[in-house]
Order: C-alpha cells, then sequence, then structure tokens
C-alpha cells in the first residue's frame, strides 16, 4: 500500500492488493493516521484489489465517515469488477463517489 | 493451517474437499482462496468464483469473530461439495450460534458493519443455519450457471448413479428406524411416568436403552448427593463397569471431566486430541471418546451422564447428543419427583410423630387436679404449639396442704417440650422439698445445671406451698413472672416473692422462698409470660397490671378456683378477638375456701 500526499488537500491511496478482515484495521488506522488535518479528499486506488469484504468495506465507510466530518469526501478510483459487485450488491455505490479512469 | 481432503469419483462429476481452518482471519483467508481454486478446477466461472469467495469469507469471518472464548482451538470446518449442478458448503462454526432471520435486511449505510448475512444471502441459492448445542454449521447451496461440459451420460453414470442413490435412500431408512426406535423407547419412559418406580431400577432401564440407541460402549450415570458434594457412580451400562468407575467429587481438585461438565451447567467432551487425565475416574474404563451432559432441574444439578465409544474415529452424532439430553431430561424429572414424594412422606411421619409427643405431654399434666378440704385449684395449659416447654404440677400434702409448680423452658416445640419434662420429673421426686420452695429449686438447679448447659438452655419456675391451716403461702421464683395474690378487701391483686435467677445459670445460686398471708377467700395465681403477652387485634400486650385487675374482679364475683378460671380464659379470649396465641399460655390458680 502507497499513501501519497498530492497537495495539502488531498491524498492518494494506491496499491492495496486485498481488504479483508484479516487486514482492515491495519489498513484503516494506517491510512486515517497519514491524513493530514488539512486533507479534505482522499483518493483510494481499488483497481489492483484482488478482493474485498463486508469488513474491508466497514474500513471505507469509516474512512468516508472521517472525511465527511471534516466536510470532504472519499473517492473509489477504478474498482474493480468484485469491488463494484459487491459495492452494488449492497447499494453502497450510492455513498461513495466512484471514478472509473481509463487512463 | 489446514488439512484438505480433496477426492473425486472416478465414474461421477461430484467432487469433495474437506478443510479445517484454524479460528482467525488469516486462516479463513487462506481457506477460502484454497477454495475458490478448487471450485476453479471445477470449471466454474469467474462471477460465481467471485461469489462463493465473498459468500464463504463472510461465513467464515463470522465464525471466528463471535467464536466462544474456551473454543478458539477448535478448528472451524469447511465442507465444499460440487457436482455438475450445484456446489454446497457446510461452514461449522464454535459460536454460540444466532437465530437466522427470516428476511436479511441491508443496515443504514452509514453503518460499518452488519452486512456478511447479506451478502451470505444475496450470493447463494440457499442458506440453512443449523443448531447444535456445541456447534452450528452454516449449509450453502448454489446451482452452477452455464452449461457443464460434460458428454451425455453413459450407461455406467447412469447405473453408479443408481447405485449411489439407492444407498442414500438406504441410509435414510437406517436413520427413520432409529429414530422409530428412539421414539418408541420415550413414549415408554412417558408411560412408566406416573407409577413411582425405585430410582435406581429405573436408571438402569434407562442407562441400558440409551446405550443402544446412542451405539454407546459406556454409559455412566451420577446422581448428586443432597449436599450437592460428591458425584457418586450410581450406575452404569453395561453394569460390569460401575465397580472400576471412582466417585467424583464437587469439591476436591482431582481432575474430572464429568465433575467440570456438572459446575459448568455444560456438556463436556474427552477424544484422542483432549485426552482424559490420568486421574480423571473415568480413565479406568480405557475409552477413546465421550461426552458428559450434566442433568439439572431448576437450576439444581441432579447428576451427569457420560457417553462413550471405543473407537476414536467414531464420534457421537448431533441426533445421539438429542437422545442423550432428552433422557436426562427424562431422569431428572423423574428424580426430582421420586425425591418430591419421599419429603412428602416424611413430613406426615413427622406431623405424626409430634402428635403423639403432644398427647403425650398432655397425659403427663396432672389429670385431676386434687382439691382439698379448704383449698380449690384449676389448672390450663396452652401450647402455641403441637408441644410446648410449659409445664405445671400440683401434689397434694399431708391432708390439707399442696405444692404447686408452674415452669417455662425456655424456647418453644420438642427439644423445649422434652427439657420440661425432665425438670417436672426432677421437681416431682424431691417431695422431701416440697414443703420448702426455696430449697427446692436451689436443690433442682444443681442437679440440672449441667444438663441445661450442656444443650445451652434454661428455665424459669416458681414454686408455692400453700398451707390452709396456718393461712400462709410460701413462694420461691426462679426469674419468673410474679406470682399473682389477692386478698379480701383489695381493689386489685399484687405480687409476691422475689425473681431470682432462671434455673441454668447459675449453679450455686440460692432460692429464698417469702411466706406471705394467704387468708380465707384469698387467691393465688401462678401462670407463665405466654399469658401476660397475649395481644389483642391492636397489638397491645395483656400485661400483669390488667390481669391483676382482672383476677381481683373475678375473685369478688366466684367461688371456685375452676369458676374463676372459666371466667378468666372468657375474658382473655374477647381481649383476643381471634389473634392465635404465639406462646404457651399456662395458669395455675389456687383459692382458700373459708
Amino acid at each position: 500500500m502507497k499513501i501519497t500526499p498530492v497537495d495539502p488537500k488531498t491524498v492518494e491511496v494506491s496499491g492495496l492488493l486485498e481488504l479483508v478482515a484479516a487486514n482492515t484495521a491495519t489498513i484503516r488506522d494506517g491510512i486515517r493516521a497519514a491524513l493530514p488535518e488539512t486533507c479534505v479528499q482522499l483518493d483510494i486506488d481499488l483497481s489492483q484489489i484482488g478482493f474485498l469484504d463486508s469488513s474491508g468495506l466497514g474500513a471505507l465507510l469509516s474512512l468516508h465517515k472521517t472525511l465527511r466530518a471534516r466536510q470532504g469526501s472519499v473517492r473509489l478510483i477504478n474498482p474493480t469488477q468484485q469491488v463494484l459487485q459487491i459495492l452494488e450488491l449492497t447499494r453502497l455505490h450510492r455513498v461513495f463517489e466512484i471514478v472509473k479512469n481509463p487512463s | 493451517m489446514t488439512q484438505g481432503t480433496p477426492g473425486t469419483s472416478p465414474q461421477s462429476f461430484r467432487a469433495s474437499l474437506r478443510l479445517e481452518s484454524q479460528c482467525d482471519f488469516d486462516s479463513i483467508r487462506q481457506s477460502t482462496r484454497l477454495i475458490r481454486s478448487f471450485l476453479s478446477e471445477r470449471g466454474l466461472q469467474d462471477l460465481e468464483l467471485d461469489a462463493w469467495e465473498l459468500a464463504l469469507a463472510e461465513a467464515g469471518n463470522n465464525a471466528v469473530e463471535h467464536v466462544m472464548p474456551e473454543n478458539r482451538n477448535i478448528p472451524i470446518g469447511l465442507d465444499v461439495s460440487c457436482d455438475e449442478r450445484d456446489v454446497e458448503v457446510r461452514v461449522t462454526d464454535h459460536t454460540p450460534g444466532f437465530d437466522w432471520p427470516d428476511e436479511v435486511e441491508l443496515p443504514d449505510p452509514t453503518d460499518e458493519g452488519g452486512r456478511g448475512l447479506f451478502l451470505i444471502r444475496s450470493l447463494t441459492d440457499e442458506a440453512v443455519y443449523l443448531r447444535a448445542r456445541d456447534q452450528n454449521c452454516l449449509v450453502l447451496r448454489k446451482q452452477r450457471s452455464g452449461e457443464v461440459s460434460l458428454a451425455q451420460p453413459t450407461v455406467e453414470t447412469l447405473q453408479t448413479r443408481l447405485a449411489e442413490a439407492e444407498t442414500a435412500l438406504t441410509e435414510m431408512t437406517d436413520e427413520l428406524a432409529s429414530c422409530y426406535e428412539s421414539l418408541t423407547t420415550i413414549f415408554r419412559y412417558s408411560a412408566g411416568f406416573g407409577s413411582s418406580q425405585e430410582i435406581l431400577s429405573f436408571s438402569k432401564n434407562l442407562l441400558a436403552d440409551l446405550a443402544q440407541v446412542t451405539q454407546a460402549d459406556a454409559v455412566v450415570l451420577r446422581i448428586a448427593n443432597t449436599g450437592q458434594s460428591q458425584l457418586p457412580a450410581t450406575t452404569t451400562a453395561p453394569e460390569r463397569f460401575q465397580g472400576m468407575v471412582a466417585p467424583a467429587s464437587l469439591l476436591s481438585d482431582t481432575p474430572s471431566f464429568e465433575r467440570d461438565a456438572a459446575m459448568n451447567r455444560q456438556d463436556s467432551w474427552f477424544d484422542p486430541d483432549t485426552q482424559l487425565s490420568d486421574q480423571d475416574p473415568l480413565k479406568p474404563l480405557g475409552m477413546a471418546l465421550g461426552i458428559c451432559h450434566p442433568c439439572v432441574s431448576n437450576d439444581q444439578l441432579v447428576g451427569t451422564i457420560t457417553l462413550c465409544r471405543n473407537a476414536p474415529d467414531h464420534p457421537f452424532a448431533a441426533a445421539q447428543l438429542s437422545l442423550l439430553h432428552t433422557f436426562s431430561d427424562f431422569l431428572a424429572i423423574q428424580i426430582v419427583n421420586t425425591r418430591l414424594i419421599e419429603e412428602r412422606l416424611r413430613t406426615g411421619v413427622t406431623r405424626r410423630e409430634l402428635e403423639i409427643a403432644s398427647e403425650i405431654q398432655r397425659t403427663l399434666l396432672p389429670a385431676n387436679v386434687p382439691d382439698r378440704p379448704h383449698l380449690t385449684v384449676a389448672a390450663s395449659c396452652l401450647s402455641a404449639r403441637e408441644v410446648g416447654g410449659d409445664i405445671y404440677d400440683v401434689i397434694p400434702i399431708d391432708s390439707s396442704c399442696l405444692f404447686v409448680l408452674v415452669a417455662d423452658v425456655m424456647g418453644k416445640g420438642v427439644p423445649a417440650a422434652l427439657f420440661a419434662s425432665v425438670l417436672r420429673s426432677t421437681m416431682r421426686s424431691m417431695a422431701h422439698l416440697h414443703r420448702q420452695p426455696g430449697r427446692l429449686l436451689t436443690a433442682v438447679n444443681q442437679l440440672l445445671h449441667d444438663d441445661f448447659s450442656r444443650v445451652d438452655m434454661f428455665a424459669t419456675a416458681q414454686a408455692a406451698y400453700v398451707d390452709p391451716s396456718r393461712g400462709t403461702l410460701l413462694v420461691a421464683s426462679a426469674g419468673h413472672c410474679p406470682l399473682l395474690l389477692w386478698t379480701p378487701g383489695n381493689a386489685t391483686a399484687e405480687a409476691a416473692g422475689d425473681a431470682g435467677l432462671p434455673l441454668g445459670i447459675e449453679q450455686n445460686a440460692v432460692y429464698e422462698a417469702t411466706e406471705v398471708p394467704f387468708p380465707p377467700e384469698a387467691c393465688a395465681l401462678l401462670y407463665t409470660d405466654g399469658l401476660t403477652e397475649a395481644r389483642n387485634p391492636q397489638a397491645e400486650f395483656l400485661g400483669q397490671d390488667r390481669l391483676a385487675q382482672w383476677l381481683a374482679e373475678t375473685a369478688s364475683k366466684s367461688d371456685s378456683a375452676r369458676a374463676m378460671q372459666s371466667r378468666l380464659l372468657n375474658q382473655l379470649g374477647v381481649f383476643r378477638s381471634g389473634s392465635r396465641n404465639t406462646d404457651d399460655e399456662t395458669a395455675v390458680l389456687v383459692r382458700h375456701l373459708p
């Protein structure tokens, strides 16, 4: 996992391979700790993710709440088919901003 | 983390995989990956594989998250079976279990958790949650999508399938037969329920039947003693094992898995992985595995039943455990019922014995109080219970005198009554001192002091010697309420004599008698404090003053002691207006006739 501050307001997370019960707590807390106070935009790149379960969803929602508390938001970048499937199944695709960026 | 046993039968397409995952998220993750690749090899498509991987991750994570702490080292079972039409996975967890909801709904979008069941339900065609006592099983099924590339079934394949179906049918028939057998047995016990049976023979039959229907090699029944401290081996099936099984103690530290089951009120197991301690009372049976079920009724431990088997690879099935529980419930009810019946019988016997004691005590009191030429006497004794600690005695001396005694042994009921009888006999036996009540009390106290001390009792007593020819009354008291004396011309009666220490307190106590005038028409009332402590409905005591007043009034209206006494008792009844006497009430009335 790579956490990159793009500018004072934006942080980008990439290289996530799995977001499952075994690692969600570590990843969630790692990202949260890396957020500068000024950050209001968290972009999570989900293009490489192999598997995400409901606790992974929980971690995304938790980060979403953190950003909402400071009037910000979480964007999910290029989620894989499996991630899209679970987001739609649980109707959370309306909660997150999902960005499909061909580049 | 896992032991895989994949297998395919060559003739058909059915394949199965059995995994045992350790109870942590990492191991579950590895298992779901293995299952994914197993299903992938069976030709499932990516979308189906995604669905199964997610559904199993959710089921497995739940099993980890909610496991009971003591079961954390028991693996989670994942049994996969796949043929050309369906995939079925059974996830066996060791959590307390939960009620699978009829409708699984999504939580609020902001909630971070609570989507697992929804996902499982959405990703499978059928999800059934089977709950048992120590483990639960989630059965997930999903039809395979698309066409499976399998050639038209050959005659051989069809024959194999037919053979498989036949085997399955035979197994089902066997299971049904065993269910029927169990039901019949249970009905038989229901029928025998009302009839009073001896517990031991009932238990023996029950154990023999239980061994048969559960195919157990040994069954051990322990019934807890009434003190709830011991679990003796009450009986076994087969009976030859009984001598080999030592009692288990609920108090000692000797390891016993039956004791653990009893203390925790939970089924306990042993098997080749969790073996019995060498000191375990069951060890001598040499069994490979077993389960112990505590019988509990109304939160009270009744005992334990343990099923054992020789073969280590042949554990008890869920249906057999249900039978154990059912039989145990039956036995617990039967034991509790029998104990209740015995208790009722015992209470009945005790009541009868009390009636006899009461009868004996009544006959010990003088039946006819002797009148003397110039003395009339009346006595009454009313016990608060069947037997009491009050006594009185009236003994004629010479041709005209009387010795009168009233005593009250501390306490009520049988112990007081027993001691009262001893006291009366001792007083009676000292005839030479009846004319000297002070010396009598001194001697009796000295004689009985040790006996009184031994049983931690004491008594108050009042003794009087009445001599009408001299017109005197000698009275001595051992801590007793004072004798009331009325002499003609007085508006009320007066207390006479000194109180002194009760009997049984001080071995060397000296009791002095007081001589008071007892002219013609005078009367004396000796009584116990139950009388002055009688209460009216307003909870007021009768009191000594009111009693003295009544005595004076009654003396001016009646002559004979008996007539006076019935008036006094009437008055007492009116005063009490129905409140029950709570203490023994005794009164002896002596009147000097001119």
